[in-house]
């Protein structure tokens, strides 16, 4: 049963860009990890054959997320046996952020990205899929998939023919019969073309449910608590929106909601304004990330130097 | 050097691996995975030798992190080929593992070596497997009474297109060719194979046919004994490779040891050369195989350069002409051709037969001829011919007429 072969494997344009650019952009060959769900597909076309479809063929496991820790071998040894006790330090909510708000992101597999080589699964990379795959079987939970899905990217190795820089291809790790099934891949776009994927959207940082609204309507509650409350509503929303005052979202609703357009404009501005203080940060802390990088790099190649006679 | 382009410590594993590995191994392309320094090598493509033919691996390291083990990308034939996929369901037991790459030291040069055996002989094993998995009666029957040979190697190719064959290697003679060459210069031990192909997968076929069989033989061996030149023994029906094998090993035994003493002969040949034209300027000394003189007929000064072949008193010798004059004066000067007919009469009149065989180089420079000296047949190359006026090929060709007449020389 957790050997469900899936339709296709996607993955939104924004990873995938952002997933290339951590690739092209690191020093060497990287992996890391991948998050996503997966969905099953009603099958919509009724026919009146009674031949029965293939039921399995209606999963897709489709990518979210990924994690890259910019070091070779992080999760598993140079026998590609994993580390479950790394794997799970790098897997949990507190590494992984987007997996802490919602149940929608799990853990479905890996990827490797090396340049100049052939674009076939390496020894290494096969025990890592089968050991992953061996991990999650061991300790299974209810609704827990297999980390199936392996992500290949490469260089093309000859270089005068150079039609594109890169390569993919994406597979699924079958359990039973210890091989890599090629899967297609599809990549899903903001546009009219993928408007039936809008469906099946679920955004990985949903706007925080917030009690504070029907709490405004009582009025004279026990003062404590209430404050207690409201401060801990700004909290929540401040992680979303800059500056955008818990009161105010009272006028979204309710008797007041004349101005709401313009209210609810300024909620979006002070949600913008926050990806924008976000994306400063990231880029401080990048910049940060780069120089020890750097240092690092130095560290390592001294060790590499081969000791003098 | 080869490995100018590689880090350090790849380069010397890499040194190390060529120099140690018991047969020849090749790189046949390498890259650099670096993004900051594509100027440092850091991955390659292995021709490891097997089965007769070569299989392409590629050695993954990591020059940003030079102390991580590298990893390797077989053939896209061998998707099957996991050699150290663990098994077993406990976790326990996979800790245990123990093989080449558990405790991967970076600076231990002799490790890529260890790691490239060890995956070779797996891929050994898992061949044989594949092979004894083919559903083919004559097959097991054939494989049951040779896989105790020594040294044998199995292939089993399938195409979707063309059909499969099952391919062995069979090592021949258990002789030590090395030792019986007198200051051998082989690295690697010399060996002869042979080569048995048998198609499968066709269920169906009408009649058992031979297999096909190729002798073939390690490089340098060619030096010595030529593998061409050996006739097969008929494969007469139903018969099985364990008939068949001691028969070719008899008959090869006997011609290697022919091969060895027709050494000793070319040996006698070039000192007996040297009381008439002088010791020579260049000759080999192993295998006797060349040997270059230089030799004056008035003043008109050439090289002689005698080429023998593995087969040499049963096949003529051929014969290199070059003009001393031509090697120093350079190719800017103007030439005069010699055409072929004044080649042709130049020999009628020297050796008094018409040469039987003209080879013109395109740029006239070179002339290649064949014809009998003293009713030996003899190729003759004469190089820079344009130089040489007719009048000294005609000089130094009687020159050479009346030395073989006078060595006597019984070929």
């Amino acid at each position: 049963m957790d050997d469900l072969p899936f339709q296709k494997i996607t993955i939104s344009g924004p990873t995938l860009s952002a997933l290339m650019h951590r690739i092209t952009t690191s020093l060497g060959d990287v992996d890391g990890l991948l998050f996503g769900h997966v969905t099953h597909l009603t099958p919509s076309t009724l026919t009146d054959d009674n031949t029965p479809q293939n039921p399995d063929s209606n999963v897709i496991a489709t990518i979210t997320s990924f994690f890259c820790p910019n070091i070779p071998l992080s999760f598993y040894d140079s026998l590609g046996r994993v580390d479950s006790v790394t794997l799970h330090r790098l897997v949990s909510p507190t590494t992984h952020q987007s997996n802490s708000s919602s149940s929608t992101s799990n853990f479905l597999g890996w990827f490797s990205a090396r340049r100049k080589s052939p674009i076939r699964p390496s020894m290494r990379e096969f025990c890592v899929s089968q050991s992953l795959s061996r991990l999650k079987t061991a300790a299974k939970g209810e609704k827990d998939l297999n980390p199936c899905v392996f992500l290949l990217f490469t260089t093309p190795v000859q270089g005068e023919l150079l039609y594109h820089t890169h390569e993919y291809r994406a597979y699924q790790f079958r359990v039973n019969s210890r091989c890599f099934d090629p899967k297609s891949i599809g990549i899903d776009n903001i546009g009219p073309d993928f408007r039936g994927n809008y469906g099946c959207f679920s955004p990985n940082s949903p706007f925080p449910e917030l009690k504070c609204a029907s709490a405004m309507n009582d009025e004279v509650g026990e003062g404590l608590n209430r404050m207690d409350r409201v401060l801990n509503d700004q909290k929540e929303l401040d992680m979303v929106a800059e500056g955008f005052c818990v009161k105010d979202l009272g006028k979204l609703m309710g008797s007041e909601t004349l101005n709401s357009t313009m209210s609810l404009e300024d909620l979006y501005e002070k949600m913008l304004g926050k990806l924008d203080n976000l994306a400063r940060q990231v880029e401080k802390s990048n910049a940060k990330v780069l120089e020890m990088e750097n240092h690092n790099r130095k560290l390592r190649y001294k060790i590499a130097r081969p000791v003098p006679e | 050097m080869p490995f100018n382009g590689f880090s350090p410590l790849i380069s010397s594993q890499l040194q190390y691996l060529l120099n140690h590995f018991p047969h020849t191994i090749q790189i046949e392309q390498a890259w650099s995975g670096t993004r900051y320094f594509p100027g440092s090598l850091d991955r390659f493509t292995l021709l490891i030798p097997y089965c007769l033919d070569y299989i392409k691996w590629d050695i993954i390291y990591n020059a940003e992190f030079p102390l991580a083990a590298p990893d390797v990308i077989f053939g896209p034939e061998d998707d099957g080929f996991h050699p150290f996929l663990v098994v077993g369901r406990e976790e326990g037991d996979s800790r245990l593992v123990k093989n080449s790459l558990t405790d991967w030291n970076n600076k231990d040069p002799s490790r890529l070596l260890a790691l490239v055996m060890e995956l070779r002989d797996k891929y050994r094993s898992y061949q044989e497997r594949r092979v004894g998995e083919v559903d083919d009666d004559r097959l097991k029957f054939e494989i049951s009474t040779i896989i105790s040979r020594e040294g044998i190697e199995m292939h089993m190719s399938s195409g979707v297109e063309k059909p499969g064959e099952v391919k062995f290697a069979v090592p021949l003679m258990d002789m030590n060719i090395n030792k019986m060459v007198l200051g051998c210069p082989w690295s690697h031990p010399q060996k002869i194979y042979l080569q048995v192909i048998y198609p499968v997968g066709r269920k169906y076929a009408p009649a058992i046919s031979a297999p096909r069989l190729k002798l073939m033989c390690t490089p340098e061996l060619k030096a010595l004994f030529s593998i061409d030149e050996v006739k097969l023994p008929a494969w007469l029906d139903g018969m099985c490779m364990a008939e068949y094998l001691p028969h070719l090993e008899e008959l090869l035994q006997r011609q290697v040891l022919e091969a060895v003493t027709l050494i000793d002969v070319r040996r006698q040949f070039i000192e007996a050369l040297s009381p008439v034209i002088g010791r020579p300027l260049e000759a080999d000394p192993v295998f006797c195989r060349k040997a270059s003189f230089l030799v004056c007929s008035g003043p008109f000064t050439f090289l002689v350069h005698f080429f023998l072949s593995t087969q040499f008193p049963k096949q003529r010798p051929s014969l290199m002409f070059q003009s001393i004059q031509v090697m120093f004066f350079s190719l800017s000067q103007p030439f005069s051709f010699i055409h072929e007919s004044v080649a042709r009469k130049i020999l009628r009149h020297a050796s008094g037969a018409n040469p039987f065989f003209i080879v013109r180089h395109a740029s006239g420079a070179n002339s290649f001829f064949m014809c009998h000296l003293s009713r030996i047949p003899v190729s003759l190359l004469i190089l820079g011919g344009v130089r040489i006026r007719s009048l000294q090929i005609l000089s130094c060709i009687a020159y050479l007429i009346s030395y073989f007449s006078r060595a006597a020389y019984s070929w």
